[in-house]
Order: structure tokens, then C-alpha cells, then sequence
């Protein structure tokens, strides 16, 4: 009975996560072919300039990067990236902060974004080399990172973590390709009361 | 999600509520604070050797 119970919970979970992932991916879509769209959240430059992004900078990264920003903070605020440092950008989107971070770490960096969603990696790698950024972009869950271990030198990431049900798992996986002494800034969505059942279990709720 | 960082081995976490986030529509603001859902830029460290 009891192993029934469980079970049963774990495909009410898969099948969650499974609806939310289909959710995450058809809203950024959304962000990146609709820019100019009505959304609940600010997004693109004036999203990036609410932050505190320097304006030189959004004037320089490619305009469709730039309409795409979906994040929800700066976490390149306390980034303090330094030539030749390798930076992992979780959940790079169509690639402002990958390619804002390239330019910190210069040629003898190295920046490499992971994202869910293919065509997200497909714009970050197009923008990256409208703007002469060096970017990687590999399609790959938060979850299980396709990065080996102890690689990274500085993770950054801006409003992404909070997209996923097992935070934990994401940061252990944080954790394990970072180098000794590497560090992480990372700006995401916290709430201090416990979300009712109604939301969490709402792929479109969640997903915002 | 501050415990969190520590839990999977982080030291030195640090948070800082973001000013500047809040959602575009009111009544998205409005449900979002009665939650208490803030955006906070978090650091930490993974621990030398």
C-alpha cells in the first residue's frame, strides 16, 4: 500500500515537472519571438536597466539579446570576473550576461551557457557572434549539468534556479563543477511564506 | 534556499534583496507580496582543497 502511495506520488511529480518544463520552455519562446509582447514581469532593456546593467553595455550586446532579457536581477554585480576566468552562465536564454561575462574574461576565457531550450542556444551562440563574444551554449538540464567536474571558475545565473523542483540537486551540481575556492552570483526568486498546492502544482503559475 | 547553499557545502552565502524587481502588473505584485516573493542576488563559495 504504502509503495503504491509513493509511486503514484512520483508520477504526480513526474508528470509536474514534465508539464512545467514544457511551460518554461513555451514562455521564453514567448519572450524571445514576442518582445514586445505584455508581460507580468519586465523583461528586455528596461528589465536590465531597472537592475542596474550599464547602459554601454546593453549598447553594445546585439538588440535581440538585449529585447530577450528575462532575468531578474544582475548577478554580475558581485560577479568580479577576471581575464581568463571559465564562467558557467545557467540558463543563458538568448545570451546577454553569457556574452556580457565573455567580454569580462576576455579571449583567454572562457564562457559556456546551458540551457533547457535548443532554439534559446541556438540565439545565445547567434548573438554571441554578432558581438564578437566567445559563448559556448550547451542544451542541458540544470539538473544534471554537462559540465565535468571541478571545471568552473565563477557560476552565475539570473532568475532560473527557482524554475525547478529539485533546487537541491541543482546546486549539488553547482557545487561539484565548481573548482576549490570557485564561486557562484546568482540572482533568483525566493518566497518567504510556503506556496499554496494550487500554485506550485500550475505549470503556468510556476513557470512565472 | 540560503540553508540550501549551505547544505550542499557552499560557505561564505551571502544575500542581497535586488531593489529594482517587482512584476509590471499590480495585481501580480500584489499576490506576489502577500507571498512574500522577493528577487535576491546570492553569493557563496565553494571551500579551497
Amino acid at each position: 500500500m504504502a509503495e503504491t502511495v509513493i509511486r503514484s506520488v512520483a508520477d504526480e511529480q513526474e508528470s509536474l515537472e514534465a508539464n512545467l518544463k514544457d511551460e518554461i520552455l513555451r514562455m521564453y519562446n514567448e519572450v524571445a519571438e514576442h518582445p514586445d509582447g505584455d508581460f507580468h514581469f519586465y523583461h528586455g532593456r528596461e528589465a536590465a536597466e531597472r537592475f542596474g546593467y550599464a547602459p554601454e553595455l546593453l549598447d553594445r550586446a546585439p538588440t535581440e539579446a538585449v529585447a530577450s532579457f528575462a532575468g531578474v536581477g544582475n548577478p554580475h554585480e558581485r560577479s568580479d570576473l577576471e581575464e581568463g576566468m571559465t564562467v558557467l552562465d545557467l540558463g543563458s536564454g538568448a545570451g546577454l550576461d553569457g556574452i556580457i561575462a565573455s567580454w569580462a574574461v576576455g579571449s583567454t576565457g572562457r564562457v559556456i551557457g546551458v540551457d533547457l531550450n535548443p532554439t534559446m542556444c541556438r540565439r545565445a551562440r547567434a548573438n554571441a557572434e554578432a558581438s564578437g563574444a566567445r559563448l559556448e551554449c550547451r542544451e542541458g538540464q540544470m539538473e544534471h549539468l554537462p559540465l565535468g567536474d571541478e571545471t568552473v571558475d565563477v557560476a552565475i545565473s539570473n532568475g532560473v534556479i527557482n524554475l525547478s523542483f529539485r533546487k537541491r540537486r541543482v546546486l549539488r551540481e553547482l557545487f561539484r563543477v565548481l573548482k576549490p575556492g570557485g564561486r557562484i552570483s546568482i540572482t533568483d526568486i525566493v518566497s518567504a511564506k510556503q506556496l499554496s498546492q494550487s500554485i506550485v502544482n500550475d505549470p503556468q503559475l510556476w513557470a512565472s | 534556499m540560503f540553508g540550501l547553499f549551505e547544505e550542499a557545502g557552499f560557505t561564505k552565502v551571502k544575500s542581497v534583496v535586488v531593489p529594482g524587481f517587482r512584476f509590471r502588473h499590480r495585481s501580480t505584485q500584489n499576490a506576489a507580496e502577500s507571498f512574500g516573493v522577493k528577487s535576491v542576488l546570492f553569493t557563496a563559495q565553494k571551500p579551497e582543497g
